[in-house]
């Protein structure tokens, strides 16, 4: 009997494995990355044409790498939130918490025990800042798993608290001072790519393989696509929630770390246009606010785009606002272009073959059950 | 037990006015400087503004959304109808003036809608788009320049010195009251007693039901946001007015703390639930909270940690109790009494 049980409960299990695998991998390949690859070529090709001097400038090249890395880990961060079918709005907070810790810290050694001193802790001070954004994260973590608050509500509400935090901490000044470590790396380029952009990359190539080749990474999407049948299949929704938040975290205090990087100081209201731009990036970049489907390429692809688009309008001489008229409109289109195609795709009497499988395991499950099997 | 539950209210009503009584007196206590008039005008006057806002927000949280456009449109209303009125040196009258910025708005509000209900897309998005581009286009197209109070059209500044009731040495209470303590009558009424206000809560509670029980979603919902914008277009001329100067890059970015402070009055952000008096309740409490922290010696570097920690209480508390509730048997009392 219980045999009988765990075989139909692994047999259910490998189909659900399944149907989520080809979903999966159809989002992979159409919406976000094979999509955003497209976008990038020709907003890059566009600006390039309208304005080759300035924009193809190895100096505007190096900017739009050095300028991603911030934006890209927190839009990193605001995914990861979102695949769970989750949000992340505190995650500029924990950022400006991490740089404020690590700023704050260096000082007061500095201060106390003299700069060389200071330098040789760096490494230590670093560590406590990206300390403080996993706590922050998992501060997130708890309340959303744990006491069972939306995770809209939950970030909204530590977003608020993160951000008072910050601005009693500093007392609403921004403080200066970094460890020379970090503005080195800020400066740093490796046969003409900034180091910063490399540190994305990495980040970027380690969440992928997480979320895509472990079985964290697994659940995590799974808890996204169908939380029931994640508690089904014996998926632990908390532990799995907790894992998100403090990994969204962790990469919020990457962020911070890269805006101390980049400018050797930290304030509590840095980058507060950057939680509505990562919703907007991460969106782009083929993730479903509903949760379940996202792609790390598809993401940083997105924030490329948006960086080139950005460093594109500078070259054309089109001001931060027209920027922001682009961004809502190719957001909005990219959203009605989306919804029109799967509409047309529902509509269509032949079901598109990526479909098929997800289909097919649905209707024999049902012949199952009306034979009574 | 069913005065306590009455007393407590649908949406946890009651309970907020004890916590905004208890921080009240509390504030007494700490300080004499607390129960005085200037104390309270000032309340009312720094409410204003958020809780028209707040109005709009909950009603696009009763039908199930989150609207972050609306100072957007605030803005770019308020601001084209009083940039307008005095390049042209010609003053449309204060109604004029509500009346321009109210089409304007309910224009944007139409965007919205229609981007919406049409396609069925997430609100949360759909209104981020919708505020970056109302925004880039007020910035870019339409003017970035800061007016000033000499500048402002005269019926404008007059309204701005227009008080109630004024105590020399101890503040003023601002006219502006009426039109805004109007506006949250006609709200409350709209969604009591109207059959567009009751369909809202229908449609939060369930699309699904709603469209079987024939209420047209697609109408009701572009209706909505037109109303909604209209609402952000009066809340931004009333901050035109008590401000007594336009500035493009005003109200932009206060989105957050309104809806939080609607959450705080007990609306759902899944949608079906929240209440005007709620929602007032919650406006108060955050401005009690911003205006007079300093008041009790804590440094007013506190305000937005304090407003974020009471949010997070807030909802935490509705958390557990919602597990709670589901762990014990389903009593149909309770249910018609929520109903």
């Amino acid at each position: 009997m219980s045999d009988l049980g765990s075989n139909g409960l692994r047999t259910a299990n490998s189909r659900l494995d399944g149907a989520v695998r080809s979903v999966i991998d159809r989002v992979h390949l159409q919406r976000g990355a094979g999509r955003m690859v497209i976008l990038l070529v020709v907003t890059f090709l566009l600006f390039a044409a309208l304005n080759p001097r300035v924009f193809l400038n190895p100096v505007n090249l190096q900017n739009i790498m050095v300028g991603a890395p911030e934006i890209g880990l927190i839009s990193l961060a605001m995914m990861i939130a979102m695949l769970t079918g989750g949000i992340d709005l505190s995650v500029v907070a924990i950022a400006n918490m991490a740089a404020i810790t690590v700023s704050s810290l260096y000082t007061l050694v500095a201060a106390t025990s003299g700069p060389e001193t200071a330098e040789a802790m760096s490494g230590l001070i670093i560590l406590a800042g990206i300390a403080m954004g996993a706590l922050l994260g998992a501060v997130n973590g708890v309340l959303v798993s744990v006491v069972g608050v939306t995770p809209i509500l939950t970030t909204l509400g530590t977003m608020q608290l993160f951000n008072g935090l910050a601005l009693v901490w500093t007392g609403g000044v921004t403080i200066s001072g970094a460890p020379t470590v970090l503005t080195t790396i800020g400066k740093t380029t490796l046969i003409g790519i900034p180091v910063l952009f490399l540190v994305l990359i990495v980040a970027a190539i380690v969440l992928a393989l997480v979320i895509d080749r472990t079985p964290i990474g697994r659940k995590v999407q799974l808890q996204g696509a169908n939380p029931a049948a994640a508690r089904y299949s014996g998926i632990s929704a908390r532990s799995t929630l907790m894992l998100t938040y403090t990994v969204s975290g962790l990469l919020g205090a990457l962020a911070g770390l890269v805006f101390l990087a980049r400018n050797p100081s930290a304030s509590a209201d840095y980058g507060s246009s950057y939680v509505l731009l990562a919703i907007v990036i991460a969106v782009l970049g083929g993730t479903n606010p509903n949760g379940g489907f996202a792609t790390v390429l598809g993401v940083v692809l997105a924030t490329l785009t948006l960086q080139v688009v950005s460093s594109g309008f500078t070259a054309m001489r089109l001001s931060a606002y027209e920027y922001a008229i682009a961004q809502g409109v190719l957001l909005i289109a990219v959203m009605v272009f989306d919804q029109i195609n799967f509409r047309r795709r529902r509509r269509s009497p032949l079901p598109a073959p990526p479909a098929s499988s997800e289909t097919v395991a649905i209707a024999t499950e049902r012949r199952r059950k009306d034979t009574g099997e | 037990m069913d005065i306590l539950r009455r007393l407590r209210g649908a949406n946890n009503e009651g309970v907020l006015a004890a916590v905004i009584i208890v921080v009240a007196i509390a504030m007494a206590l700490a300080s004499p400087a607390f129960f005085t008039p200037s104390t309270f005008f000032g309340l009312v006057r720094s409410s204003l503004v958020p809780l028209i806002f707040a109005l709009g927000v909950l009603l696009v949280m009763i039908s199930g959304g989150i609207d972050v456009s609306f100072p957007a449109i605030a803005i770019f209303a308020a601001y084209t109808t009083v940039q307008w009125s005095s390049q042209a040196s010609f003053d449309p009258t204060l109604v004029g003036i509500f009346a321009i910025a109210i089409v304007i708005g309910a224009l944007w509000g139409l965007v919205n809608g229609v981007v919406i209900a049409r396609f069925r897309l997430p609100t949360l998005i759909v209104t981020l788009g919708t505020q970056g581009i109302i925004k880039g286009i007020l910035l870019t197209y339409i003017g970035s320049a800061y007016i000033s109070a000499a500048k402002l059209p005269p019926s404008i500044s007059d309204a701005g010195d227009a008080h109630l009731v004024d105590i020399p040495g101890a503040g003023y209470l601002h006219g502006m009251l009426i039109p805004v303590v109007i506006v949250v009558v006609a709200v409350w009424w709209m969604l009591k007693h109207t059959t567009f206000g009751r369909s809202i809560f229908a449609i939060g509670g369930d699309i699904e039901a709603a469209r079987r029980v024939g209420i047209k979603v697609v109408r009701t919902q572009i209706l909505l946001y037109v109303l909604v914008g209209a609402l952000a277009a009066f809340g931004g001329v009333i901050s035109v007015i008590l401000g007594k100067n336009a500035n493009p890059q005003s109200l932009v970015g206060t989105e957050l703390d309104i809806i939080a402070a609607v959450v705080l009055g007990g609306a759902s952000i899944f949608g079906g639930r929240g209440s005007v008096f709620g929602t007032v309740l919650g406006v108060v409490l955050v401005q009690l909270i911003n205006n007079n922290l300093v008041l009790i010696g804590i440094p007013s570097t506190w305000q937005r940690a304090a407003v974020g920690a009471l949010l997070i209480i807030g909802v935490s508390i509705q958390a557990l109790a919602a597990l709670r509730d589901r762990r014990k048997p389903v009593l149909l009392e309770e249910e018609v009494s929520r109903a």
